[in-house]
């Protein structure tokens, strides 16, 4: 299907989203290079452009991150070309450094900047409102209501850019991206440029003799603007003669036009909103007694204005906050509260369990994060299905020390028949009574899985570590006279396979260690009952806190977690600084090849470029030696056995370290051997309560795997502790 | 004319695909269109809910609590989930499935079933319509159809309003070619098999 921004019929309607309409926009003014980092809800742009790329000749690419897209526009904007580059607004705080200045030497070729604020934070770490850049960075500023407005503002933002050549910055917000609408599209500009750049480094070398010049230039650049504002077309009075006139900027304005009966107030439409057209709202304020001001996040419009008219309704006196995005709903209960639109019934909300956003089936992350919860473990006993049988016990003694002899195990059954029964093994506890009450110094806790060892050379029997033990879980060998203690049999303990009441489990621990995150779809892995990761600041963040966390001196070993695209985006300073001051952190890098989050765009590492052509592939395993990495670990992260074991492995590890966690995003690849939970199932739930795959829940007493849902990683079959998992008959 | 439609659901059940054609479909037929929906953080799993506005003259995407003539539920949770935003003569087509939130250890809300889901909902709707989108998905031996199916059942409840060919077209301009036939069939089950309950 080829795609419909391309189409070449002016005056006829396409249904798109403010993306797309961007998009459009872009391919109207002509644009020959478009750039940008994905990022919710902006990545739709150069989606849409590098589906169309080669018909217009578009150079379109997924840069490594903002400043970089930004810094690449800009050089193709300084060589003449129209150029657009698109991010969500915490990417533009990426970008500012190059904006800032960037504002200093202007531009040539038309520039714009397309940024999308997330109000709300659907899919977001801050709800900021990129109309403050704009007073901040002097650079003109358009602010989307719809996709229409996003399309036709987008047209003009060029032709203004190249008139004051100077950057121009397009606002979107989430329910203007993602919203769609009916856009009619107006003709596609061809412009046969030829690039050259003008060497004239007066203006191009920001050295500050130059800079003061750029400067005052700026500063003429916006005089001319005002100019500009006043009379802009995407600032549009609707004068009804009434007493009360409304002003708003985006779809919060559309919001209160959907809720009250327009012929009732006058409207003043606000699109170009930096610099501000203050001349403007006097003309249409001159016979009005009352202004409201909507208007999402800060109050922008209403700080422009309140000094220029007497009665002034804000966000204070409107009762609208400051604080999330607005709503029909919300603007309509101001109205009804101003007794000028009627309330109207409604049902109450019902009271229903929620559905929070969850890391998919056979998410490689979640396996990550199981491995890393229970790298260390220990047997686990169900008084409720403990029969004091003392199978465990004669397994123990098998598998240790080669006879049937419960005297010479280190699980011990304690029966209080018919009362209650219960196996005890070592609890790997952190700080662990035992070693502290042991006089000789025998016993000591390997800091790879936590479990106890005893140097037998050492240990005399004396038996102060039984006594000190709050379980009751260490033993003397009833041959040697040396205390015995539970070693978890690496990881496959011989005694739950053979209880024949399933009542011992592994159980996970993660009090040993910090985990720090950043932003991807990993991030979900704070959410219960991964609970694996306790930060999250801005992209690549994770690297660094870990850092800081080791020189201050916590005693638990930090991890930090970041998935491939973040890597490339901003973890590389982060991770070549823990080298370079030796932290004793490990990074672990998700790699499933993919920008997953944002839907699947391409990577370095991937080896795709943005328009689906074979690029060249980056080894994230290279960067990670290059940077001075001395240790690093490769791992499949559904082969949680393995993954354990190098986790065990680090956290004995002294010095700043990497695992590498290679899997693809399974929504990207064939689906593998469905599972299925057979009827043996006892309802244990580590697969649903410690692992939470959300393919499995548990109804009458049996697990269940939705075969919709499953993706067939088999990762649940691995921590199931009673092998009932399955791969499903085809 | 004036038609707001929510489409509820759960990520993955194919509710961003099923109204981006229903839209199409509109625009087909000359209305105005406006549609909100939220990708959020969740690729998979989460909630999902599109926002669906045709009429003359549509100002915002939104629609307002207690005037959604319609809803369109692709799961029994998430369509009682949204039913404040049901008028108070509104419709309501629901797909019999109910995904299990994976909020088994909360074990106040485990005694949710989808009986009693149902209850909610013929308690709250005017009118409600049911179609097992499983069943007949899994007859078509294509467990994604679901969608489509959903969209054929709907589609019985708007002969005045969107025309069957506007929304057939959209189907074979939205899919790839290898899976138009078997959606295409797929609405046409769900055309016949839609209850009124």
């Amino acid at each position: 299907m080829p795609s419909k921004i391309s189409l070449n019929k002016p005056g006829s309607y396409l249904l798109l989203n403010g993306d797309e309409a961007v998009a459009r926009g872009a391919i109207e003014a002509g644009v020959k290079l478009a750039a940008s980092y994905p990022g919710t809800p902006s990545t739709e742009i150069l989606e849409a452009i590098a589906d169309v790329a080669k018909k217009f000749g578009i150079h379109a690419e997924w840069s490594i991150n903002e400043i970089v897209a930004l810094e690449v526009a800009a050089g193709s904007s300084m060589a003449g070309l129209r150029s657009i580059v698109s991010m969500k607004h915490v990417g533009l705080n990426v970008a500012s450094d190059a904006a800032m200045t960037l504002a200093y030497t202007g531009v040539i070729g038309g520039l714009v900047i397309a940024v999308c604020d997330d109000p709300a934070m659907h899919s977001s770490q801050n709800e900021q409102d990129t109309r403050y850049f704009s007073p901040h960075s002097d650079l003109p500023l358009f602010d989307a209501g719809n996709p229409q407005e996003a399309k036709d503002m987008i047209v003009e933002a060029f032709e203004m850019s190249e008139r004051l050549e100077l950057p121009v910055i397009v606002r979107l917000t989430t329910r203007v991206a993602h919203g769609k609408g009916k856009v009619k599209i107006g003709a596609i500009k061809s412009l046969s440029r030829k690039a050259a750049f003008d060497k004239d480094p007066k203006r191009w070398v920001m050295v500050p003799s130059n800079s003061i010049k750029r400067h005052r230039v700026l500063k003429q650049k916006l005089r001319k603007a005002k100019e500009l504002v006043n009379k802009s077309k995407f600032n549009l009075i609707e004068d009804n003669k009434k007493e009360i006139g409304i002003v708003g900027s985006g779809i919060g304005y559309y919001y209160a036009r959907s809720v009250v009966d327009t012929s009732m107030f006058s409207w003043l439409k606000l699109g170009l909103v930096y610099p501000f057209p203050l001349e403007l709202f006097k003309k249409f304020s001159a016979n009005i007694k009352k202004i409201f001001v909507i208007e999402e996040l800060k109050p922008y419009v209403e700080n422009q204005v309140k000094y220029a008219h007497p009665e002034v309704l804000g966000k204070q006196r409107l009762g609208l906050n400051e604080i999330g995005e607005f709503s029909p709903d919300i603007l309509k209960d101001v109205f009804v509260r101003l007794g000028l639109s009627e309330k109207l019934e409604i049902r109450a909300d019902l009271e229903l369990p929620s559905r929070p956003p969850v890391l998919c089936p056979s998410c490689p992350h979640r396996a990550f994060f199981y491995a890393l919860n229970s790298a260390r473990q220990f047997v686990n006993c169900d008084p409720k299905r403990c029969v004091g049988c003392v199978v465990c016990e004669y397994a123990c003694s098998l598998v240790k020390e080669k006879t049937f002899n419960p005297g010479k195990s280190r699980i011990k059954t304690i029966r209080l028949n018919p009362l209650s029964n219960i196996a005890v093994a070592c609890r790997v506890c952190e700080d662990p009574a035992c070693i502290q009450a042991c006089p000789e110094g025998a016993l000591i806790q390997s800091e790879e899985k936590g479990v106890i060892r005893v140097d037998e050379a050492k240990c005399n029997g004396c038996g102060w570590c039984i006594e000190s033990c709050e379980y009751g879980a260490l033993t003397l060998h009833s041959g040697s006279g040396k205390i015995i203690v539970c070693d978890t049999c690496d990881g496959e303990p011989a005694c739950i396979k053979w209880c024949p009441e399933s009542a011992l489990s592994l159980k996970g621990k993660n009090k040993d260690k910090i985990v720090t995150g950043d932003i991807g779809c990993y991030t979900l892995g704070f959410m219960p009952p991964v609970e694996a990761l306790q930060s999250c600041l801005c992209m690549g963040a994770g690297i660094s806190q870990a850092a800081g966390m080791f020189h201050a001196g916590v005693e638990d070993k930090v991890f930090a977690v970041i998935g491939d695209s973040t890597f490339f985006h901003a973890g590389i300073p982060g991770l070549l600084n823990i080298a370079y001051n030796q932290a004793n952190v490990c990074v672990v890098i998700l790699d499933n090849r993919v920008v997953a989050m944002t839907g699947h765009q391409p990577t370095p590492g991937s080896g795709i470029n943005a328009l689906g052509e074979k690029t060249k592939m980056i080894s994230i395993k290279d960067i990670t030696r290059a940077v001075g990495i001395e240790k690093v670990e490769v791992v499949d992260p559904y082969d949680l056995r393995g993954t354990q074991k190098v986790i065990r492995d680090i956290l004995d590890y002294n010095g700043p370290s990497v695992i590498i966690s290679e899997r693809p995003c399974p929504l990207r690849v064939e689906k593998g051997k469905i599972r299925e939970i057979s009827d043996e199932c006892n309802s244990c739930g580590v697969c649903v309560e410690a692992f939470g795959c959300p393919a499995i829940s548990i109804n009458a007493n049996l697990a269940e795997i939705d075969p919709t849902l499953c993706y067939g990683c088999g990762v649940c079959e691995q921590v199931c502790p009673f092998d009932v998992i399955r791969s499903k008959e085809q | 004319m004036k038609l707001d439609i929510v489409f509820a659901g759960v990520g993955g059940q194919g509710i961003v695909v099923a109204s981006d054609i229903f839209c199409e479909a509109a625009l087909l037929d000359g209305w105005d269109v406006a549609k909100a929906e939220v990708h959020g953080m969740a690729q998979r799993g989460g909630s999902i809910v599109a926002h669906v506005r045709i009429g003359d003259n549509v100002q915002a995407p939104l629609i307002e609590k207690g005037k959604a003539d319609m809803i369109l539920g692709f799961e029994m949770l998430e369509t009682a989930r949204t039913l404040s935003m049901l008028s108070k003569n509104g419709t309501v087509l629901v797909n019999t499935k109910y995904i299990s939130p994976s909020t088994y250890f909360d074990t106040s809300k485990k005694s949710l079933t989808s009986e009693k889901l149902f209850m909610m909902l013929q308690e709250n709707a005017k009118r409600l319509f049911t179609v097992d989108g499983q069943s007949i998905a899994v007859k078509l031996g294509n467990l994604r159809v679901v969608n489509t199916v959903l969209l054929g059942a709907f589609s019985t409840l708007l002969e005045d309003s969107i025309q069957i060919e506007s929304l057939k077209k959209a189907i074979s301009d939205r899919l790839k070619d290898k899976h138009v036939a078997v959606n295409l069939k797929a609405f046409q089950f769900g055309r016949e098999q839609v209850v009124l309950s």
